[in-house]
Order: structure tokens, then sequence, then C-alpha cells
């Protein structure tokens, strides 16, 4: 006795699936192994892997430099946030609906999306055109693409701020200007922090690839150097690890803040 | 007595062919107290909304103390809108800020935009707020957040923000259309005081009959958009009543015969 009918969503996803099915298999088959044993080309991987992690060492540079480098990559991930978020800020109230008239709101937000569907990467290589591959294309590039990023962020949360509170304002006399800083602002400020947290922390990811990609400079490119430039494995490895020290440091204080802002409410 | 509010053949349509006001005509004495009554829908918030142009009438004059406030630029109508304080069903507080911060949010209209936004108040300002917390009964709360209060207290916050305006009308939305008895009284009792001490006009919208016939000088009844009874508490009969909310006898919560009980 059968349960499912034969309709027409049976037939796609069973095609679908059978199709990826079959599409997988050939691609094994059509693969140039270049006469790779797989065996031995695994235990090699696995011999390369235990290098990087379990002997990590500093060869061309030393640790403080190494912080140095972290310091770099941070500060240009929080540059690029500061940067985005001052201007989010303004063009974020801008594009929240009940602040402003609905066509100011449809551009921003319409150009926005634009920016944001773009990813950052290409935008700093965008960037890189007119200011040359280095730190300044990518400070460019990652704002923007913060900016894009933020002011959808702000806005939405701009746009919950409960109506009536604007009202009450507005009734008894109170300026936009007043009406967004007395009452919007306080209102979202939890929000704003933590979203801005959120893109601190992508920044700091970005920042490490743009060093490697746009030659930007930090702990990415020491790794990109490692890697490519000297076939340093052990000292990739060891970048590695400082990098998620740092990133995991840097969750720890964003969890931190947003906790105390939390108890600040109650 | 001096007229201080007069609406004059006031109508709001939201679509072409519903009007939610139609032809509104009355006028309000100074320091009188004054209900609006009537169902759900009747146009008691669009009547009050668009004497303050939170919501803008489609015809008529709306005149304030010598003005017709529907003529205003922006700058007159926010002139206009610090004489008319506003209190609301849900208190609409800036419930993240302290108690005392709210009240002075009162003062906005009357500062410069700088001044204004960077919540810069003067010393007087912050006397009156301190002076009407302590009317209020809210005193040992000024530096608490809003959100930690009760609603009674929230309401006596938004009070306190309308009167810190200095106004000449209040206008309240529904105002203990949210509380419990107990509160509703305390509530009813601080506008019907501040009313009486301090000389200012109060129209009241209200779903509850009894406290209407308990508190008011006048009493306006409206049902679909439309005024269909003005006058004194004494002159609410049952039967207008019934009018005025489309009710059979026996109908409604309250009846005639509860009127003495308040």
């Amino acid at each position: 006795m059968r349960v499912k009918p034969y309709n027409k969503a049976f037939m796609v996803i069973h095609g679908t699936l059978l199709s990826l099915v079959l599409l997988t298999v050939y691609g094994f088959y059509s693969f140039d192994y270049k006469d790779v044993n797989f065996v031995e080309a695994s235990i090699q991987t696995l011999q390369n892997v235990k290098m990087m992690f379990i002997e990590p060492h500093f060869s061309h540079f030393t640790f403080q430099e190494a912080l140095y480098q972290v310091a770099i990559t941070l500060g240009l991930a929080f540059l690029t946030t500061v940067f985005g978020a001052a201007i989010a800020l303004f063009l974020g109230i801008f594009a929240a609906q009940n602040l402003t008239n609905k066509a100011v709101s449809a551009v921003i937000k319409g150009v926005v999306a634009f920016i944001r569907s773009v990813p950052t990467v290409l935008w700093v290589l965008i960037f890189a055109v007119a200011a040359g591959l280095g730190s300044v294309a990518a400070v460019i590039g990652m704002t923007f693409h913060s900016v894009g990023y933020l002011i959808k962020a702000y806005s939405e949360a701009f746009e919950e701020v409960d109506k009536g509170m604007i009202d009450a304002l507005k009734a008894s006399g109170a300026g936009w200007w007043q009406i967004i800083f007395q009452a919007v602002l306080p209102s979202t400020a939890t929000y704003l922090v933590s979203w801005t947290f959120l893109r601190f922390e992508i920044n700091f990811a970005v920042a490490v690839a743009m060093g490697a990609a746009a030659g930007a400079g930090g702990i990415g490119f020491e790794m990109f150097m490692a890697s490519g430039f000297y076939y340093d494995i052990q000292e990739v490895g060891m970048i590695t690890y400082f990098i998620l020290i740092f990133a995991i440091l840097l969750e720890l204080v964003a969890t931190r803040v947003k906790k105390n802002l939390k108890t600040a409410e109650v | 007595m001096t007229t201080l509010l007069e609406l004059k053949n006031v109508s709001k349509y939201y679509s072409k062919d519903i009007a939610a006001l139609s032809n509104i005509h009355f006028s309000i004495e100074e320091g009188e107290f004054v209900s609006v009554i009537g169902p759900s829908g009747a146009g008691k918030s669009t009547l009050l909304r668009c004497i303050n142009r939170m919501i803008e009438a489609s015809s008529g004059e709306v005149v304030f103390n010598g003005t017709n406030i529907r003529k205003l630029g922006r700058k007159g109508l926010r002139e206009t809108r610090t004489q008319i304080g506003m209190i609301f069903q849900h208190y609409n507080l800036v419930t993240r800020l302290t108690v005392i911060e709210n009240v002075l949010h009162g003062r906005l209209g009357y500062k410069s935009a700088v001044a204004g936004m960077l919540g810069i108040y003067s010393q007087e300002e912050k006397q009156q707020a301190i002076r009407l917390l302590e009317e209020l009964g809210l005193s040992q709360h000024m530096y608490k957040r809003v959100d930690q209060l009760s609603g009674g207290q929230k309401q006596r916050v938004g009070i306190a923000r309308a009167l810190i305006q200095n106004p000449k009308m209040l206008l309240c939305d529904e105002p203990i259309a949210s509380l419990d008895p107990g509160s509703s009284k305390i509530i009813m009792d601080h506008i019907k005081n501040i009313s009486a001490s301090y000389k200012i006009t109060c129209l009241v919208n209200l779903h509850q009959v009894d406290v209407a016939l308990k508190y008011s000088d006048r009493i306006i009844g409206v049902n679909k958009g439309e005024v269909v009874f003005n006058g004194k508490p004494s002159e609410l009969t049952t039967d207008m009543i019934h009018k005025i909310y489309g009710s059979e006898t026996g109908d409604l919560i309250f009846e005639a015969g509860e009127r003495n009980a308040g």
C-alpha cells in the first residue's frame, strides 16, 4: 500500500536526488587522478596536518612581531567597523520607514541591498583599481560592505521602535532630531551595539583574508607569505593558532559586553 | 468662562466613502472636564488626534485658543502642541530611560533642537519635574527605569510628562483602559484634581460610562463618527446610552441602576 501519492512534488524531489547521485558518480569517475595513490595521499595530508598543528613554530618572525601583526589586523577590522557604524547610523535613520518618507527609505534600502549582494572581497578588489592593492583599498572596500550590512541591521532595529512612543513625543511638540536622540536611539541601543559587535567579528575574519588577498598587511599577509612563499607549514600552524586565540578572545569580550548591556536593562 | 476649543464641521475620511468622523461640531470651555464615550471604532481616538493633528482631518476647522490649528505651519503646530498635553492608553513612554528623563521629555517642544537632542534641561525644569513626581507620589521611583514600574505608575509618569508642558488642555486617550479598577481610580482622581487645581481643560476618551458619569462636567457621546449626545451627566438617560452604543436594553454591562453605586 502506498502512503505517498505520485504527484509533481514527489517526482521533482526524487528526480533531483537521482540526478545529483548520477552527477557525483560521474564526477568521481572523470577526475584526473594523476596516478596519486589514495592511501599514500591521505597519509601525507595527515602528516602535514600533524606538522601544522602539533609542531608549530616561528621561523621568519618572532612572537612579538606576530602580536604586532595581529594588532594590525585587529586595527583594520576596528577602523572599518567604526567607519561603517558611523555612516550606517546616520543613513540607517533615513532608511527606517517609520522615521522618514517611503521614497527615501526605498532608495537607501535598494542601494544597500545591491552593496550587500557583492562580497566584501570583490569590493576591495574594485576599489583596488583606483587605490591600488593594499591597505587603502581594503579599508574602503570593507567599510563599504560594513555600511551596507549595518544600515540594514540598524534600520530594522529602528523600525521595531514602538510607534506610540514617537507619537507621544510628537504630540508634545518635540522635533524630529529630538525624537531620534531622546527616544529612538535609547530604545535601540542594545541592538545597535550587538549588531556592531557581530560586524566587528566578521570584519576581523575578513581582515585576515584581506591581508593575503589584497596585500593589506597584518597577520593574514604573514600567513600568505608563510604558506605561498616559504612553504613553511609549521609557521602556518602557529599563525592559525594565533588567529584562533584572538577570535575566541573577541567572542568572549563581545559576550561580556552584551551581558552587561542586558543586566543594565533590569 | 471663555471657549478654549471649538470644532467646526470636522470630518475625517480614511477612504473615499467611509467617514471616521462626519461634521463633528462642539466647543469646550476653559477648565471644563469633558468625557467622550462611544463604542469601539466610533471615532473617539480619531477625534482626539484630529485636535492636535496627530491625524489630519479631511475638512472643517479646529480652533484652539483663538487660532485655527488646521492652518498652522510646521513651527506654529509645534508651538501649539506644547500647549496640549496628551495621555495614552499604553502610556507611550521610553521604557529604557528613567522616570525623570521621561518626565523631562515633556519640555522638548520648548527647547532648541540641539539642547533637546542632547537632553540639556535647565535647573527650573528639573525642579518642576521633581515637584510633579512628588505630587503624583512617584518621588522614590525618580531614577528607576520605566520598565520596572507597574501600569498605574507608568500612567502617572505619563501624566507628569504632559503636565510639565504647562498645557492649557489635556487630551487623554483612554487613560485607564489597561489598568485595574484601583489604579484606574487613582489615575482618574489625579486627572480630575489636576483639571481643578491647575485650571487645565480635559478631554478624556473613556470606555466606562460609570467613570464618565462620575468625573465629567459634560459628556459627549459618539457613534459612527457622529456626535449623538452632548450634555451634562445628569441628562444622560439610559435610552441615550443605548443610542450611543447602538445596543438594546440589557445588552450592556452597565445599566442605569448602577449609576449611584460608584
